[in-house]
C-alpha cells in the first residue's frame, strides 16, 4: 500500500468495483474536459506514453438527444483562482456519438462512461437505450453519468437537478435501460442539502454519485462593468473549489454511505488522496485536464508510485 | 534539414528571459526539456509551475524556436499574463506546443501583404523570416513610437502609428491604422497580393474587407478566449458564415481564410453576444417540456 498515505484503506492505483462493473483505475477525466476522448493521443511528453496512460475512465462530453450548438463566445474565462465556463452543452447529439465516437473509443479500448443530459426524465432512458444498442457488446463502455446539474442551459439545467423527485425519476429512467452498466448521477453543489439529492438518486437505483458539478459563478470586466460571460453567470471550477467539493463528498458519504466519484479541483495525487480520505471511490480530473492533457495521467502515475 | 516538430508536446522548462521590447510587448524566452519547433502562425499554451500556477494555461504566439529554446511575444491583458510578466529568470514553466494551423507556406509567386498589429507580430515575423522575399509588402501597426519593438522590426517593413505624439523612434511615420498604410502603398491596379493578417479584431476585419474589395485571398489569425488549446473544451469558438456553426480557434485555427469567418459576429463583446446570436448558431435548448 501507499507510503505517502499510510492511512489509505484502498489501493489508489488498482482496479475497483463500482455497482456491476470493475473499473481499471480510480483516476478519471471529468465530462467536458477531455472532449469525447478522441483527442490528445498525438500529444507527446518526454518520459510519458500518452495522455490516456493510466486513466481509469474517460467521462465523455455530455451528449443530448439532438445536437446543440451551445452558447456564444466568450465561453471560458480564467480568474485568479479558478475558471469560469459557459459552453452551453454544445454537442453532436446521441446519434452521431453512437455512430462516430463509440466505435472509435471501442477500437482503441478506451474505458468510458457517457455523460448524458435530457430535458425530461424519460429522455435519460431513451438516451441510455440508444447507447446500449451502440455499445452493449463493448467491455470498455462502463455506463452513463447523468448530467443533472449543468448550470449553463437556459432551461432544464440546475433547477432540473435541484429537485429530488426529478433526480430520482431521471435515475429510474436510466436504470430501467442499463442492464449491467453503471448509472452515476452527477450532482450540483448549488443546493442546501446535496445529501438529499444523493439519497433521491440512490432510491432511484443509482450505483453512485458524481460530486460535484461546477459552482455557479461570475466575473466582471472592470473596463466595462459588465459580466465577462454573455449569459452573465457560468460554472466555476478549478483548484479553488476543491475544499467545497471535498465537503460535499464528505456530506454524501457521511449521510448516505453511497459510493461517490469525487470531482472538483483535483490537480495532483495529494488532491486525489484527500477525496479518497473522505470515502470517494474514484476521482475525476476536470479543469486541470484542460490545462494539461497529461494531468489525469500524471495523477494516476503519481498515485501508483506512492 | 531541421525536424519540424509540428505536433504538440507537453514540455517542462525554465524562464531564461522575460524582457519588455516596447511599452506593451514582452519577449519570453524559455529553455525546454527537449527540442521543439513550429510553423509560422502556430501558438502554444503556457503555464507557470508551482505556487504561481494559473487555473488555465494562456495561449501565446510563437516568435521562434531554436533547439530547446522557445521564444514568445505577449502583452499583459489580464491576470494570467500579469503573473507571467512577473516570472523571474529560472521560474519553472510548462508548455503545450506547437498548436493549431499555420499560415500557408509560400506556394506561388504572388507577392504577399503582411499586416501585423501589436502583439500580432510573431506569426508574420516568423513567416517573413522563412518565406519572405523581395516584392512582399510587410506592415506593422503600433499605438505610438514607444509601442513598437523597433529592434525586432525587419529592414524594409513599413510601420504605422495610431498616434505620432511623443516617444522615441524615426520621424515621419504614417499615422493611421496598418490597413490604411497598406492601402496608401498599393494603387488600385496593384498586382494581386495574398494577404496574411494577425492583430486585433478591427485590423482583421479591415484586412478582410480590403482583400474582398480587391478580390485577393486573405488569411487571418483569429483569437477567442481559450480554455484548453487542444480542442477538448470547445471554449474558443469562432462563428462560421451563414450560421453554419463554429470553428475552434485552437484546432481549426488560429489561421482561417477570411471568407470562412462570420465578420458580423466574430469578436463581439460579451454584452452584445446574446442578441447577435438570437437567430444564429442557436444558443437555446430544444424546447424543454415540463419536467416531472
Amino acid at each position: 500500500m501507499s507510503n505517502r498515505y499510510p492511512w489509505l484503506t484502498i489501493d489508489p492505483a488498482g482496479p475497483f468495483n463500482l455497482g456491476p462493473r470493475t473499473f481499471p483505475g480510480r483516476v478519471w477525466t471529468a465530462s467536458g474536459c477531455f472532449g469525447y476522448g478522441l483527442l490528445g493521443d498525438d500529444i507527446s511528453a518526454p518520459g510519458r506514453a500518452d495522455p490516456f496512460a493510466g486513466i481509469g475512465t474517460v467521462v465523455t462530453k455530455t451528449i443530448t438527444a439532438a445536437p446543440r450548438t451551445g452558447n456564444p463566445p466568450p465561453r471560458v474565462w480564467a480568474t485568479e483562482f479558478g475558471a469560469l465556463n459557459s459552453i452551453g452543452l454544445e454537442n453532436m447529439g446521441v446519434e452521431r456519438f453512437c455512430d462516430e465516437v463509440v466505435p472509435r473509443l471501442v477500437e482503441r479500448g478506451i474505458p468510458f462512461v457517457a455523460s448524458i443530459a435530457g430535458t425530461r426524465p424519460e429522455e435519460f432512458g431513451t438516451l441510455t437505450r440508444r447507447l446500449v444498442v451502440a455499445a452493449a457488446a463493448a467491455p470498455c463502455w462502463h455506463g452513463v453519468e447523468l448530467n443533472l446539474s449543468c448550470p449553463n442551459v437556459a432551461r432544464g439545467g440546475v433547477d432540473f437537478g435541484r429537485d429530488p423527485l426529478t433526480v430520482r425519476a431521471c435515475v429510474e429512467a436510466a436504470r430501467g435501460e442499463t442492464g449491467d452498466r453503471v448509472v452515476l448521477a452527477k450532482l450540483t453543489p448549488n443546493v442546501a442539502s446535496i445529501a438529499e439529492l444523493a439519497r433521491a438518486a440512490g432510491e432511484g437505483g443509482a450505483h453512485g454519485l458524481t460530486a460535484v458539478n461546477t459552482l455557479v459563478g461570475m466575473d466582471i470586466d472592470l473596463r466595462t462593468g459588465r459580466p465577462v460571460l454573455p449569459r452573465r453567470r457560468g460554472g466555476y471550477s478549478g483548484g479553488a473549489i476543491l475544499p467545497v467539493a471535498l465537503a460535499k463528498v464528505d456530506e454524501i458519504v457521511q449521510e448516505t454511505g453511497l459510493p461517490v466519484v469525487g470531482v472538483g479541483g483535483v490537480r495532483t495525487a495529494d488532491d486525489a488522496a484527500k477525496f479518497f480520505a473522505v470515502g470517494a471511490s474514484a476521482v475525476q480530473v476536470g479543469t486541470a485536464q484542460m490545462d494539461d492533457p497529461f494531468a489525469a495521467a500524471d495523477v494516476a502515475r503519481a498515485l501508483a508510485a506512492q | 534539414m531541421t525536424p519540424s516538430f509540428t505536433t504538440a508536446s507537453r514540455l517542462l522548462g525554465r524562464v531564461v528571459a522575460n524582457e519588455a521590447l516596447s511599452s506593451s510587448m514582452i519577449r519570453l524566452d524559455l529553455d525546454l526539456e527537449a527540442p521543439t519547433g513550429f510553423l509560422p502562425g502556430q501558438f502554444c499554451m503556457v503555464n507557470l509551475e508551482g505556487g504561481s500556477r494559473m487555473p488555465l494555461s494562456r495561449p501565446l504566439s510563437i516568435l521562434r524556436t531554436e533547439g530547446s529554446r522557445l521564444s514568445l511575444l505577449y502583452k499583459v491583458v489580464g491576470h494570467g499574463t500579469r503573473l507571467l510578466s512577473e516570472a523571474p529568470v529560472g521560474a519553472a514553466v510548462r508548455v503545450l506546443s506547437p498548436l493549431g494551423r499555420s499560415f500557408p507556406e509560400r506556394d506561388d509567386d504572388r507577392p504577399r501583404l503582411l499586416l501585423a498589429g501589436g502583439v500580432g507580430l510573431p506569426p508574420l515575423w516568423s513567416w517573413f523570416e522563412r518565406y519572405g522575399r523581395k516584392g512582399d509588402l510587410a506592415c506593422f501597426g503600433g499605438r505610438d513610437r514607444d509601442d513598437v519593438p523597433w529592434g525586432l522590426i525587419p529592414p524594409g517593413w513599413r510601420v504605422s502609428l495610431d498616434s505620432a505624439e511623443g516617444g522615441a523612434g524615426p520621424a515621419g511615420m504614417f499615422v493611421g491604422n496598418v490597413v490604411a498604410l497598406a492601402e496608401s502603398l498599393l494603387p488600385d491596379d496593384a498586382p494581386a497580393h495574398h494577404v496574411l493578417a494577425c492583430g486585433p479584431v478591427p485590423l482583421l476585419r479591415a484586412a478582410a474587407v480590403m482583400a474582398a474589395q480587391r478580390g485577393w485571398n486573405c488569411e487571418v489569425s483569429v483569437e477567442e478566449r481559450m480554455g484548453c488549446g487542444y480542442g477538448v473544451c470547445r471554449g474558443c469558438v469562432v462563428p462560421r458564415p451563414a450560421a453554419a456553426g463554429w470553428w475552434t480557434a485552437c484546432q481549426d485555427g488560429p489561421i482561417l481564410a477570411a471568407a470562412d469567418v462570420d465578420w458580423e459576429r466574430f469578436g463581439l463583446p460579451a454584452a452584445e453576444a446574446l442578441a447577435a446570436y438570437s437567430d444564429g448558431p442557436s444558443c437555446s435548448a430544444p424546447a424543454p417540456e415540463a419536467s416531472a
